[in-house]
């Protein structure tokens, strides 16, 4: 028999109930937790202009989604949160309640360009935290994003905290030119240690700058960015200092085993000005989510204050979860036309005491041993056995 | 002691690869590669290896049911997939070039090349400034020029042999190619130390 196909395109994938479900808690859950550190939740439009939140996201315009109006404008399907809420943000009615404190649990789209095995449509819930230069802002969203995997019991997770305004600093202060700088730091965003090493043997500074230059990329504790930094440059001190501080806050909050001081590592997007971080647990091949202060981005929507937030990807939150063990009751009650008053009688009392009740009509059901093997209960109102 | 599943090329790649291994003191089984399984256990260093297709590794490593992997540079620059590049292996040696019949010009109207690697192709064209139509094949490249599908090739070349055979001659490297070690991103965070020393030993 030929089986007719009805496909979805690249990357679309459904939700079988049993993952709405598991979604449904993780979001209650999620939401639940950012509304207790005094976020409000937002929903933006899942329509954006592509000359303003297009260009400006993080992600690369080969993976939005395009269309065009009824006007001929270009739209795009958001691909990310963070610059829909920056431009929000940048609207008079929030200017004034600066630091503003914004949550959202929304689907964002980013097109497949290769292969299957990644969704094109995902769901994102994370918080941004806007007019607040503080690194106790920055601290704040790092806990926060942390106290969600706890709630989701996600146990084995870490993190990675840079800093991207301290790393250029610190590459300017070997009196590289700027173009090298730029160079190096690429190679650091392509995690690629074998073409920086080679980058960094081809430069005329000495050996022990050499040295020096590659250690960075070996780093796992703060405390080894030190030899690095240039005492008497006052920017790269403060930096450091600010790093320090959050690293005490955070070790203060029983974070210390958890985190890694990676100066190399940083993002792609210039948007970023300070202190970057990415969540990474056991179960999911890829991150959890990343975050980081973004004052950049604030600034091309004409708005000069700090901005510091994360956004962490539910779908692979779903994959480091540990699975459900217990079942929820489910009960079936199957009636005929003689008893379906009874029936509701019945489904009524069930559900008060927090049952799920299924009611069915049973001369309907075809192969009924198979459908009531979906319950864990079944009341028969309608005359058969059980079994 | 976490487990490390490493992806392994399958073939010529493996043997020098699995040497290094041997060279830095891992206790390894002396033979792997003659079996027929797909999946071999180092129980004594926690290392579970993954044999798969050198175009493969790459794919293992970044969805992360390989931990790490030990890859081509050339299947790296053809794929550009998001993983860690973690160390210049120095085995199996050999260049990217294009290469054609001798004292032949690339069609004017529609140049086409012929290749493996249609990445690594469209780019090097691209970066000169010209346009040209890429053919992509699985195999013995070289027949390309010779039966007239193609005026270029861009192939792997070790020792120039297979091409002198076939009486083609080289045009332009590309790139120099060796094997290199890989990480899973979310791997290399999680198992950081196993990984850091590991490379250490391989280093030495």
């Amino acid at each position: 028999m030929l089986i007719e196909m009805f496909e979805k395109p690249l990357g679309m994938r459904d939700d079988f109930p049993s993952i709405v479900k598991r979604k449904s808690k993780l979001s209650a859950a999620g939401i639940k937790r950012m509304e207790q550190y005094g976020y409000e939740m937002l929903q933006t439009p899942s329509l954006e202009y592509y000359e303003t939140i297009g260009k400006i996201s993080a992600i690369a315009d080969n993976q939005l989604f395009k269309l065009l109006d009824n006007q001929g404008q270009t739209l795009v399907l958001r691909p990310d949160m963070t610059s829909p809420i920056a431009r929000v943000a940048a609207s008079k009615l929030l200017k004034e309640k600066m630091p503003v404190r914004l949550g959202y649990y929304s689907n964002v789209f980013r097109a497949q360009l290769r292969e299957g095995g990644r969704p094109a449509e995902f769901e994102q819930m994370g918080v941004e935290l806007i007019g607040d230069e503080s690194i106790y802002a920055d601290a704040e969203v790092i806990l926060l994003a942390t106290q969600i995997l706890r709630d989701l019991s996600i146990g084995s997770g870490k993190i990675v905290i840079g800093h991207t305004q301290l790393l250029q600093q610190v590459l300017r202060g070997y009196g590289l030119e700027e173009a090298m700088v730029e160079k190096l730091r690429a190679e650091m965003v392509a995690k690629n240690k074998v073409a920086y090493e080679n980058l960094v043997d081809a430069l005329t500074v000495g050996a022990e700058e050499k040295a020096s230059l590659k250690s960075i990329l070996n780093a796992t504790k703060l405390d080894e960015w030190e030899p690095w930094i240039d005492r008497k440059d006052a920017v790269q001190l403060s930096l450091y200092e600010g790093m320090r501080r959050l690293k005490s806050i955070l070790d203060r909050n029983g974070l210390e085993p958890f985190v890694t001081y990676d100066l190399s590592f940083t993002s792609h997007m210039t948007y970023y000005t300070g202190m970057v971080f990415e969540v990474y647990g056991e179960g999911s091949g890829f991150p959890l989510g990343n975050g980081g202060r973004y004052d950049g981005l604030m600034k091309q929507f004409g708005l000069h204050v700090g901005a510091t937030g994360f956004g962490l990807r539910v779908d692979r939150l779903l994959e480091a979860m540990p699975a459900e063990v217990q079942q929820a009751e489910n009960a079936l009650i199957l009636f005929n036309e003689n008893n379906e008053d009874l029936a509701h009688e019945k489904a009524k009392e069930l559900r008060k005491s927090g049952v799920n009740a299924t009611l069915q009509f049973a001369s309907a059901v075809n192969a009924l041993d198979e459908f009531s093997s979906l319950f864990s209960q079944v009341i028969r109102l309608d005359g058969g056995q059980n079994g | 002691m976490d487990k490390l599943t490493i992806a392994m090329p399958k073939g010529r790649i493996f043997e020098e690869a699995y040497e290094l291994l041997l060279q830095a003191g891992f206790d390894l089984p002396a033979e792997l590669d003659d079996s027929r399984k797909l999946i071999v256990e180092a129980p004594q260093e926690g290392f579970r290896f993954i044999l798969s297709k050198p175009m493969d590794v790459p794919v293992y490593v970044e969805h992360g049911v390989a931990d790490i992997g030990i890859a081509g540079k050339d299947v790296l620059l053809e794929q550009a997939r998001d993983v860690h590049e973690l160390l210049d292996l120095e085995i199996s040696r050999c260049y990217i070039a294009t290469a054609g019949l001798p004292n032949t010009e690339m069609d004017e109207m529609t140049p086409r090349i012929a290749t493996k690697y249609p990445e690594i192709a469209s780019q090097f064209f691209r970066s000169r400034g010209e346009q040209v139509e890429i053919i992509e094949l699985n195999g013995s490249i070289e027949l390309a020029p010779m039966i007239g599908l193609a005026e270029r090739i861009v192939d792997i070349v070790s020792t120039g042999k297979t091409l002198k055979e076939n009486g083609l001659v080289e045009y332009d490297k590309i790139a120099d190619i060796t094997s290199r070690l890989i990480a899973n991103p979310v791997s290399y965070r999680l198992k950081q130390q196993r990984i850091d020393e590991l490379v250490k030993r391989l280093r030495k």
